[in-house]
């Protein structure tokens, strides 16, 4: 143990002497937030929030598969491991002091990225310490796993390379890292399921936006360090010290075992039913004030676009509320509108929005839409966004604005009601404005579609107002 | 840290090791004494460095016995490292490493370690103690190399060809301090292809080709029970047949290169004579004559057949 530690700290003192690795280790994961956040936040701290984990997960995928693992590879092929076998030292402890070393150097670069997004992003820091350090252990330990045991059994630079690219894409664009994963088709999600990046981006989002404790997602934190465990055992045996030991095919094949805790928690987490609708819930709640920091102002009055209290006015407004069966996306589906009693926050009424989600014959899918338009007329200050009260069915929704033509395809929000009112927000950002335009002073289309799996639905949607 | 007592400190019986097809040992024997400085002689190729490597425990044999400090490599891998000292034909260490921080780190892999400054001192890098790896020179890397053999004091010391790549000079600075062993009372086991090296730093020599041991004893004694005898280098004004040479009086063999003919002789006096003798009855005229001393590169040659290609 301790001959690993010496050579932990030494393999730090050698990052410290060099710049390439300076600043791929610190510098990087820094311009990378900037433009992470800046691409994705769109300003909005709840946003920022939420990429957040996303973005300490590529973090550490990356010191994983790029840092240590090809760094082990590129060790043994310099030659630099030679001399160490000759000392009374174990492929163990190189596996151990390689690990250690990723951790340390880890632990600093996280903090950075904390500071850079609690300084430059306002991001309120809603994890504990202790949390963040056990998701950071958990998926440091994971992807060390991972690295490493790709290390062990490529034979070259370039066999690594091929092998961590192939894992490396996989993980990026299907397990939440770049694309949020309500944003993916649905049987990709479910994919998404048995990837080991999901687990710690979902634990992380989980935690800082929907405030969960970290022992709701102790099974994600155990199929990570299992997974990590059976990676850093491979590794330790399948260690070689020189460049012209060759492993041979079926240890190879043995070595892929070490997917195993991934794809028994995929097939639980996906029988389980309702993992996509608790992703879709908290990548909804981007749009809901953070849980702790400055909080908006409260609506006025003034900023009311709809609460359906007049019943005069109520039949006026829903003429202005439209049903959107069309064909090659409904399928079959069908809804309606009503109002019901009582309203959100006391009031008498609500509008409801209901039907039957069922795709055509021969499709795998449809879905119906409630349209609402309305203007806003020009102010001082444009509007942080648009707010609205729902409860309902709890299935996947998704809410968008924008013109009445776009030229371009809108972001569109997803959220999930439960049977309690809650408030749903859409920051300006998220807006589709039309090039040079503000949101006020604008033709605007508001858009609800009940999608997902085919059935009844049913969501009451109440106080439509500017925040 | 001589061994006390006088059984061998190496014990090599009948080892065999082969890679595929390649048959790289071939049933080698041999035994090195406590404080002996012992060379392993021969081509690329020969076996040497695999036979080191099991000695280090790096390798398995397929078969034969071998006993290090009265340990099996195989099985007693970390007793045993902690015992001998070893150094590669080439060293490499990460390029942003001092000089004494490659020490410092070594030797904290030791249960006892020698003294860090007297390591710097005794190896002349006490200058470069804060240097990068990547900035020492060939020289000073190979001092580097040695100097992390002995990091833990030990009683072995295994060279894996010490000298290769550098220049004379340099290669007589690493015989002065491999000669240091032997009055330390060092066992020192070397493989190398340079024929100097042998005779001028080990005791006893074995001579590899093949992965077989085809002589062995003191550089003297093979030298001496080489049947070939003195060694004459003759530059002729003719041209003549190298059998016609060969059947002089007292010339035990003779072969031509790039125009000049190498003869073996015993006793030289009367080849010479007869060489002479020969000349003046064929109208011939002698150009240049060289006698030298048999080497262990004749001893080579007589066993083999052929020189020893580096």
């Amino acid at each position: 143990m301790l001959a690993s530690i010496r050579i932990a700290l030494m393999t730090i003192r050698l990052v410290m002497r060099t710049k390439v690795a300076l600043f791929f280790t610190f510098l990087f994961p820094i311009i990378f937030l900037f433009v992470y956040l800046g691409l994705f936040a769109h300003g909005n701290p709840a946003a920022v929030i939420y990429f957040f984990g996303p973005l300490v997960t590529l973090n550490i995928m990356g010191s994983g598969f790029w840092g240590l693992g090809m760094q082990s590879v590129m060790q043994r092929e310099r030659g630099s491991l030679r001399r160490y076998r000759l000392a009374p030292i174990g492929p163990g402890t190189m596996v151990a002091s390689n690990l250690l070393a990723n951790y340390l150097l880890g632990l600093p670069t996280v903090a950075l990225l904390v500071v850079c997004a609690m300084a430059f992003f306002h991001m309120p820091l809603q994890i504990s310490l202790l949390a963040l350090l056990v998701l950071v252990t958990a998926g440091t330990f994971a992807f060390a796993g991972f690295g490493l045991t790709i290390a062990s059994i490529a034979n070259t630079m370039q066999e690594a390379q091929v092998y961590n690219n192939v894992v490396w894409f996989a993980l990026l664009f299907l397990s939440g890292v770049t694309v949020p994963l309500p944003m993916l088709p649905h049987w990709i999600q479910r994919f998404a399921a048995f990837l080991p990046a999901t687990y710690l981006v979902t634990s992380f989002q989980a935690i800082m936006v929907r405030g969960d404790s970290l022992f709701a997602h102790g099974a994600e934190m155990l199929v990570l360090l299992v997974s990590g465990t059976f990676g850093l055992l491979f590794a330790w045996k399948l260690f070689r010290w020189e460049k012209e030991e060759k492993i041979s095919r079926h240890a190879k094949l043995l070595a892929l075992s070490c997917i195993i805790p991934f794809l028994v928690m995929g097939v639980w987490m996906n029988a389980r039913g309702n993992l996509t609708a608790a992703w879709a819930e908290t990548f909804s709640m981007m749009s809901r004030p953070p849980l702790s920091g400055e909080q908006p102002a409260a609506p006025t009055d003034a900023n009311l676009l709809a609460d359906f209290e007049s019943p005069q006015e109520a039949e006026n407004l829903l003429k202005r509320w439209q049903i959107s069966t069309e064909a090659s996306a409904a399928g079959h589906s069908l809804g309606e509108l009503d109002l019901v009693s009582p309203g959100a926050a006391g009031t008498a009424h609500a509008l409801r929005f209901k039907g039957h989600v069922a795709p055509a014959p021969d499709s795998d899918h449809g879905n119906v839409a409630v349209r609402y338009t309305f203007s806003l007329t020009p102010r001082d200050q444009g509007p942080r966004g648009i707010q609205f009260d729902v409860r309902g069915d709890s299935r996947l929704f998704q809410v968008k604005v924008e013109p009445p033509t776009s030229a371009f395809a809108t972001p569109a929000l997803s959220f999930v009601p439960d049977s309690d009112w809650q408030t749903v927000r859409l920051p300006a950002a998220w807006l589709a404005k039309p090039a040079g335009s503000s949101p006020t002073g604008t033709t605007w289309v508001l858009e609800i579609l009940a999608d997902g799996p085919p059935g009844d639905f049913k969501l009451d949607l109440d106080e439509l107002r500017l925040y | 840290m001589p061994n006390e007592n006088n059984s061998a400190v190496v014990h090599v019986q009948n080892l065999h090791k082969r890679y595929g097809n390649l048959e790289a040992l071939r049933g080698i024997t041999f035994e090195i004494k406590p404080g002996e400085v012992f060379g392993l002689l021969g081509p690329n190729g020969a076996g040497k460095t695999t036979a080191i490597e099991i000695l280090e425990g790096l390798r398995q044999p397929d078969s034969g016995t071998v006993t290090v400090c009265g340990m099996d490599p195989a099985r007693e891998k970390g007793a045993l490292k902690e015992r001998i000292g070893a150094q590669l034909q080439a060293t490499v260490l990460p390029d942003k490493i001092r000089v004494q921080e490659a020490l410092e780190l070594f030797a904290g892999f030791y249960h006892q370690s020698a003294s860090i400054e007297v390591l710097l001192e005794r190896f002349g890098l006490a200058e470069k103690r804060r240097a990068f790896f990547e900035k020492l020179s060939g020289g000073q890397k190979q001092r580097l190399a040695l100097a992390l053999a002995l990091v833990n004091n030990p009683e072995l010391v295994l060279l894996d060809e010490p000298t290769v790549g550098l220049d004379a000079q340099l290669r007589r600075d690493i015989y002065a301090l491999i000669e240091q062993f032997r009055t330390e009372g060092r066992t020192t086991l070397l493989t190398t292809h340079y024929i100097e090296e042998a005779e001028r730093l080990c005791d006893r020599v074995a001579i590899l080709d093949h992965g077989q041991v085809v002589a062995m004893g003191t550089p003297r004694e093979l030298v001496h029970s080489s049947g070939k005898g003195t060694r004459l280098e003759v530059r002729l004004a003719k041209p003549v047949l190298p059998d016609r040479l060969k059947q002089l009086d007292a010339v035990v063999d003779c072969r031509e290169a790039e125009g000049r003919y190498f003869l073996h002789a015993q006793p030289p006096a009367r080849a010479v004579a007869a060489l002479m003798r020969f000349l003046e009855a064929e109208g011939n005229a002698l150009l240049d004559l060289h006698i030298a001393p048999p080497t262990l590169e004749d001893v080579f040659i007589e066993m083999t057949g052929r020189r020893m290609e580096a």
